[in-house]
């Protein structure tokens, strides 16, 4: 599994939100919810502001091997859709860039 | 909610399963009835936090946690997770016949069902649960 995984982010706040992605994302949310799966194959990296290994988003994560950092407090409020951003799951981190 | 700790403790899944369509039952009906009062629906609203998150992201996992440290051979939790999520066959070979493994295995599936439940347009019916919670919220709450 790539370890950097670079690309648009797209912030989710309601399970309406998965319907509206429409290219490659980086979906970020305070959790994921089970309607995640239409969006799934546009979805390549989850980023979640709750950390535990049997929410949601660790186990879609780990159904469909896409790359999950967990536990970034405040992501849904740091990030807006559309930033470009770059998650490193070594260091546990995602940042803007430019 | 006690009982389904309960029989979490003693891992007895038949029991763990029927306590969760039992909790998820009186939830809907909580939520179907139009007499519903403010005391039900936060009886709904304890169910609801109860089964999406106290048991399946706290007593679920510290259940896995605790159990599968006797599993032989050894396997990490994240390992297990992922044997059983991804159905990795180079790990679940291993265990075909094993007991403990294929029971935590069910265990963890049954919890995998309400992480996976939906009902209505959201996940454990929870668009409905607010409207109709916020339809009886008191002018005076606090």
């Amino acid at each position: 599994m790539n370890k950097i995984i670079s690309g648009k982010a797209f912030i989710v706040r309601s399970e309406r939100d998965y319907y509206k992605i429409k290219k490659e994302v980086i979906l970020i949310a305070e959790r994921t919810h089970p309607d995640i799966v239409i969006a799934i194959k546009k979805v390549t990296a989850i980023v979640t502001e709750i950390d535990n290994k049997l929410c949601h988003a660790a186990i879609i994560s780990r159904e469909y091997g896409i790359p999950l950092l967990m536990g970034i407090a405040d992501a849904t409020k740091n990030f807006k859709t559309g930033d470009k951003v770059m998650v490193n799951l070594d260091t546990k981190t995602i940042c803007k860039i430019k | 909610m006690k009982d389904l700790l309960k029989y979490t403790y003693l891992l007895d899944l038949e029991k763990i399963d029927a306590n969760i369509e039992k909790l998820w039952n009186r939830y809907q009906k909580i939520l179907d009835d139009k007499k519903s009062t403010w005391e039900d629906l936060n009886e709904a609203r304890a169910i609801l936090f109860f089964l999406g998150h106290m048991f399946t992201e706290e007593i679920a996992l510290g259940s896995l946690e605790k159990r599968v440290k006797f599993i032989k051979p050894m396997i990490s939790l994240d390992n297990f997770l992922l044997a059983v999520d991804r159905k990795d066959d180079s790990i679940l070979k291993k265990y075909k016949n094993n007991k403990n493994f294929a029971k935590l295995r069910d265990f963890y599936l049954l919890v995998k069902g309400i992480k996976n439940r939906r009902k209505g347009e959201w996940y454990l019916d929870e668009k409905r649960f607010n409207e109709v919670y916020d339809k009886k919220k008191p002018k005076d709450y606090f």
